[in-house]
C-alpha cells in the first residue's frame, strides 16, 4: 500500500474520519492508530508484524532498563545489548547473504570450498527505517533526551507510525513521542500548507519521477551498453532530478499525512541540489539520515573533536555506513566512500586559509556548486547502478561513443528543467499560498485542491515506478 | 523547503487566531473528502477498475455497485468524458499510447 494508490487514499480517507473522531479519547486514538499502522504494515506481510512487535518490545524493556535518570549496574552493556539486537535483526535480513557470498568469493580465492549456505531470506519492507527508529528511542532515553515510556502503545506506535514506516522521514524519538501526550487541535496544523505538500508530492512523484524512470533513465541503467554516450550523460542527470522527485514526494506526502492526522515530522528535504559544498549538500539532502547518522553515530565516535585524523576517519565511518544501510552491495559502498572522501575534502578546504582568503567570493561560490552538484550526479552512477560491472560499463560507454543514435525523448528535458524549478522556489512560498488557502471558505479550499489534483492525474502516465526508498 | 510551521513565531499566531476544534476538524474533514469524492467522479474508471479486480469472492459487490453508479453519473454528465479526453490528449503531447 504505497501512497499514490488507490488503496492508500481509501486507507487515509478511513484513518482520518476515526482519528479526529477520537481526538478527545487520547489512549483509544493512539491504540487505533496503531492498529492502523499495524494493517498497514501487514498489508505488505502479515507474518512480518512479528519483527515490528519484536522490535517494539526490546525498545521498550531496554528503555525502562536504561533510563538516564536511575543510575542501574549494567546500564551501558544493556544499551549496547539493545543496539546489538536491533542491528541483528537488521543484519539478519538485510546483511548476512551480502557477507556470506564476499566470504565465499574470498575462500575460493584461497581454493577453500566453505560449506555454508546462503539464507535466501525474504527482506522486509521498512526494516532500515523500523531499525533506525528503535535505535533512536533507546539512545534518546539512555541519554535523558526523553523520559521511558511506561506505555508499549507509544513505543510500537512511534516505530511503526504508518505515515514515516515505509521510507521515512525519520523522526526520532525525541521529537515525536511527546506529541503523544496529548491530542492536538486541528487548527494547529495548516490546512493549506500540508495540502499543498501533498499534492505537490503526488505531482514530483507521479509526473517528474515517474516519466523520467519509465521513459529514459530505467531502460538506460537497465541496458547501457545499447545507448550512446550522449544518452549515458543525460541518464545520469535526469536520474539525478528522479531520485530528488521520487524521495521528497514520498517525504513531502509522509509529513503532510501526518499533519492532517495531527502529528508534526521534521523536514527531510531543503532544495540540495542547490548546495554550495557535499557538508552543504548533506545539510539539504535526506536532512533526517544525516541528522541521525550525525547524533548517533558521527559524534559517539569522537565527531571532528580528536583531530584531523580522527575526523577524517569517523567521516568516512559514517558515510561507509550510510552507504550501506541503503543495501548490501558494493555500489552503496562506493557511492558512501565517494561521499566520505568529498565530505573529507570539503570539511578541510572550509578550515583552510585558501578558503577564507577566497571561499566566499561569487567566482568561488559558482565554482563550489557546479564541484557540488557534479559530483552528487556523478555517485548517484553507483548509488543506481544493479551492479559494480554495471557501473563500470556505464563509465566505459561514456568514456568510448559506442555510435549508438540518442534516443532521449524530447519530455526528459523539460522534466529535468521541472525538477530544477523545485530548487529554486522561495521557501516561504508554500506557507504564503497554504495561509491564503486557510483564509478562503471550504468550498474554495476544496475547488483549489481539486483543480490541482485534476491536473496530476490527467498529467500521470498509466505505468508508475515503485519509490526509489520503499527497497531500503 | 522549511516547513513555516515549526517556527515559534507561526505556533503563537496559531494559537491566537486557533479556531474552535472540533467545528474546524470537522470542516477540514470535509474538504478533504470532497476533493477525494470530485476525484473520484471525475476520473471514476480508477475506482471501478481496483474494486473490480478484488471482487473474485463477491465481498465488493457492494461498493462495486456504487462505485458504477458514479461511473455512470459521471459518464451521463460528460466528467468522465473530458477527463479521458485530456488524459489521452496529454499522452498524445508527450508520445506515449495510453492503449
Amino acid at each position: 500500500m504505497l501512497f499514490p494508490t488507490i488503496e492508500f487514499g481509501l486507507f487515509f480517507a478511513f484513518s482520518l474520519a476515526l482519528v479526529w473522531g477520537l481526538n478527545s479519547h487520547n489512549a483509544l486514538k493512539k491504540v487505533v492508530l496503531l492498529a492502523l499502522s499495524l494493517a498497514f504494515y501487514a498489508s505488505w506481510n502479515w507474518r512480518f508484524l512479528l519483527l515490528l512487535l519484536a522490535s517494539g518490545a526490546i525498545s521498550y524493556v531496554v528503555g525502562l532498563y536504561v533510563d538516564a535518570g536511575k543510575p542501574r549496574p549494567f546500564r551501558g552493556a544493556v544499551l549496547a545489548l539493545g543496539v546489538a539486537l536491533d542491528l541483528g535483526i537488521l543484519a539478519y535480513f538485510k546483511y548476512l547473504d551480502f557477507f556470506i557470498a564476499q566470504f565465499l568469493n574470498l575462500a575460493h580465492q584461497f581454493g577453500l570450498n566453505p560449506s555454508i549456505g546462503f539464507v535466501n531470506v525474504t527482506l522486509p519492507v521498512a526494516i532500515s527505517f523500523l531499525t533506525f527508529h528503535a535505535i533512536s528511542y533507546i539512545i534518546d532515553v539512555s541519554r535523558g533526551r526523553l523520559a521511558p515510556s511506561r506505555s508499549p502503545v507509544d513505543i510500537l506506535l512511534y516505530i511503526s507510525f504508518f505515515p514515516h514506516l515505509v521510507a521515512g522521514p525519520i523522526v526520532r524519538a525525541h521529537e515525536f513521542l511527546p506529541q503523544l501526550a496529548s491530542p492536538r487541535n486541528a487548527a494547529d496544523f495548516s490546512f493549506g500548507e500540508n495540502m499543498l505538500l501533498i499534492l505537490g508530492g503526488l505531482f514530483k512523484k507521479m509526473v517528474i519521477a515517474n516519466y523520467l524512470a519509465v521513459r529514459f533513465v530505467d531502460p538506460v541503467f537497465t541496458d547501457p551498453s545499447q545507448f550512446s554516450r550522449f544518452d549515458l550523460i543525460v541518464a545520469v542527470y535526469a536520474y539525478a532530478i528522479q531520485i530528488y522527485a521520487d524521495f521528497s514526494a514520498y517525504t513531502d506526502i509522509a509529513i503532510g499525512v501526518a499533519a492532517l492526522l495531527g502529528y508534526r515530522f521534521p523536514q527531510n528535504f531543503n532544495q540540495p541540489y542547490r548546495a554550495l559544498g557535499i557538508g552543504d549538500f548533506w545539510r539539504r539532502w535526506h536532512m533526517t539520515l544525516s541528522m541521525w547518522l550525525r547524533d548517533y553515530l558521527y559524534i559517539p565516535l569522537g565527531g571532528n573533536r580528536h583531530g584531523a585524523f580522527a575526523t577524517a576517519r569517523n567521516l568516512m565511518l559514517t558515510m561507509l555506513l550510510g552507504g550501506l544501510w541503503h543495501g548490501a552491495n558494493w555500489t552503496f559502498l562506493i557511492w558512501g566512500a565517494l561521499h566520505g572522501a568529498a565530505l573529507i575534502g570539503d570539511h578541510a578546504w572550509r578550515r583552510s586559509k585558501a578558503f577564507a582568503r577566497y571561499g566566499e567570493g561569487p567566482i568561488a561560490r559558482v565554482l563550489d556548486w557546479t564541484l557540488t552538484f557534479h559530483f552528487v550526479c556523478f555517485a548517484w552512477l553507483f548509488f543506481r547502478s544493479p551492479s559494480l560491472d554495471s557501473a563500470s560499463q556505464y563509465l566505459s560507454g561514456i568514456w568510448i561513443d559506442n555510435g549508438a543514435a540518442n534516443t532521449a525523448p524530447w519530455i526528459v528535458a523539460p522534466l529535468i528543467a521541472l525538477g530544477a524549478v523545485t530548487q529554486f522556489i522561495p521557501p516561504a512560498s508554500r506557507a504564503v499560498v497554504g495561509a491564503w488557502v486557510d483564509n478562503r471558505n471550504p468550498t474554495a479550499q476544496a475547488a483549489f485542491g481539486f483543480a490541482l489534483f485534476y491536473v496530476i492525474i490527467v498529467m500521470a502516465p498509466a505505468a508508475s515506478a515503485p519509490f526509489i526508498y520503499f527497497q531500503f | 523547503m522549511a516547513n513555516s510551521e515549526n517556527s515559534p513565531q507561526a505556533h503563537a499566531v496559531a494559537r491566537r487566531t486557533r479556531p474552535a476544534s472540533a467545528p474546524y476538524a470537522r470542516r477540514r474533514l470535509l474538504t478533504i473528502y470532497a476533493i477525494l469524492a470530485l476525484g473520484v467522479l471525475a476520473f471514476p474508471g480508477g475506482l471501478v477498475g481496483w474494486l473490480d479486480e478484488r471482487n473474485a469472492s463477491g465481498w465488493f459487490a457492494a461498493p462495486l455497485a456504487f462505485a458504477r453508479g458514479i461511473d455512470a453519473v459521471s459518464g451521463a454528465i460528460g466528467v468522465k468524458e473530458v477527463g479521458q479526453g485530456l488524459r489521452k490528449r496529454f499522452s498524445a503531447l508527450i508520445g506515449e499510447d495510453e492503449g
